[in-house]
């Protein structure tokens, strides 16, 4: 979901790769990422104690020879990726979930970034709604509680819920009101069967 | 590349280099007019804490993105900060955008203009709520953690994670008026509502990460440090 912040801390010491990447991330096209930036170990772990970053980018010479395994145990869910800036060996790669190197350019950085944080493609209203989702949004505007859609689409409230979410993901609209414009604007409704 | 600034800065200079910390500026009650004087000299006729002053500016100027935690807080100044956040965005801000959006979209009942007024009052009571919540809870639990007093049934780690919410909304309103916005609307309105609707979004969220980084992390010291004097 485009809307949602994807966080990522950087720990770097050097304020010329910290501060490039960090600008990098934060004007990646359609993605929400908000960036901490950290300049000493001690920082880091400060850091990570009250904040829980998707993605850790950091460099695996940071504070002299950045324990990776300690961090892992301890914040298993923490994607890592090692910053290169000299080629690094095999075996030290291997243990980070990806690397990115300061000759990467922005589109190979913003593919990496959005695997690991599985982000989707932005739908931008792109993606077409089905006609089943269509049905569920003018019952939703015209007042119908999610039981009440099931009830009358012999659907189970969990198959509503989903269509629910997919609708929610595809227009970017999350309430009643925002999928009551949406329908009027498309047709999806006739004015007069709207509860306001 | 961001400007960290110091006690000794111009207080003058500082808003002409960056015209939006204004905004800090009259939330912590400082008023423009002060002459010469620097960042240290106008915090204390305000009696304002320069450090806090300059943590919010600082943290502020360079995107959020760092954690300065040496130098402690001043939390009735930050409070007053906060306070005074949310009085601009309930008073002031959000209602100037629902005139504006008033005027532009020419209001009409049972009529696409009708349901975005209507989205957008869903939207101010949404806000309205979450700051009263902070208000009445937050703000109050912290104002005895200030006095010396722990209150045995809240922790601050009992909020957070909602805020996300309150500007995910003014961003939906954003993307429907752009797509959505009724033809015989006034152009020249409507783009002055949608370039204050990306301002209060972007202050809103700025808003947020104040109390996230550095008004929760300052009250966890504290409650800890009165944990451990009351165990010794």
């Amino acid at each position: 979901m485009t809307d949602e912040k994807t966080h990522v801390i950087i720990a770097e010491s050097s304020p010329i790769v910290s501060v490039g990447l960090s600008n990098i991330l934060q004007q990646l096209p359609h993605s929400n990422i908000h960036v901490t930036e950290l300049k000493t170990p001690s920082a880091l772990m400060e850091c990570l104690k009250s904040e829980h970053p998707e993605i850790l980018v950091v460099n695996p010479y940071f504070g002299g020879y950045f324990n990776i395994s300690g961090i892992r145990e301890a914040y298993p869910e923490i994607k890592i990726v090692a910053i290169e800036t000299a080629r690094l060996d095999k075996a030290l790669r291997e243990q980070y979930n990806e690397t990115i190197s300061i000759v990467d350019d922005i589109e190979t950085i913003s593919s990496k970034i959005r695997n690991l944080a599985q982000m989707e493609e932005a739908a931008d209203g792109k993606e077409p709604l089905s006609t089943r989702e269509k049905e569920i949004i003018s019952l939703v505007v015209k007042g119908l509680t999610n039981k009440e859609i099931a009830e009358k689409l012999f659907l189970s409230i969990h198959t509503v819920l989903t269509h629910r979410r997919n609708i929610a993901r595809k227009l970017e609209i999350h309430s009643a009101t925002g999928l009551t414009i949406y329908a009027i604007v498309n047709k999806l409704v006739d004015l007069s069967e709207i509860k306001i | 590349m961001s400007k960290h600034y110091s006690p000794s800065d111009s207080m003058a200079s500082l808003i002409s280099e960056n015209y939006s910390l204004i905004h800090i500026m009259t939330r912590f009650g400082i008023k423009i007019g002060f002459g010469d004087k620097t960042v240290e000299e106008v915090c204390s006729i305000y009696g304002v804490d320069t450090n806090t002053f300059l943590a919010v500016v600082n943290f502020f100027m360079e995107g959020f993105t760092h954690f300065d935690k040496a130098q402690p807080l001043s939390l009735p100044s930050l409070m007053q900060y906060l306070k005074q956040s949310h009085i601009y965005f309930l008073s002031y801000s959000l209602p100037s955008i629902r005139r504006k959006l008033l005027d532009g979209i020419r209001v009409k009942t049972n009529d696409v203009s009708f349901f975005i007024l209507k989205f957008f009052d869903e939207y101010y009571d949404e806000v309205k709520t979450h700051m009263e919540y902070e208000e009445k809870t937050v703000f109050k639990y912290v104002e005895d953690i200030i006095e010396g007093r722990l209150p045995e049934d809240f922790h601050i780690s009992t909020y957070s994670d909602h805020h996300e919410q309150v500007s995910l909304r003014l961003g939906e309103l954003k993307k429907i008026l752009i797509r959505y916005c009724p033809e015989d609307a006034d152009p020249n309105l409507i783009n002055d509502v949608l370039f204050r609707i990306f301002q209060c979004e972007k202050e809103l969220s700025n808003h947020c990460m104040v109390e996230d980084a550095l008004l929760v992390p300052e009250i966890k010291r504290l409650e800890k440090r009165l944990t451990d004097n009351k165990d010794m």
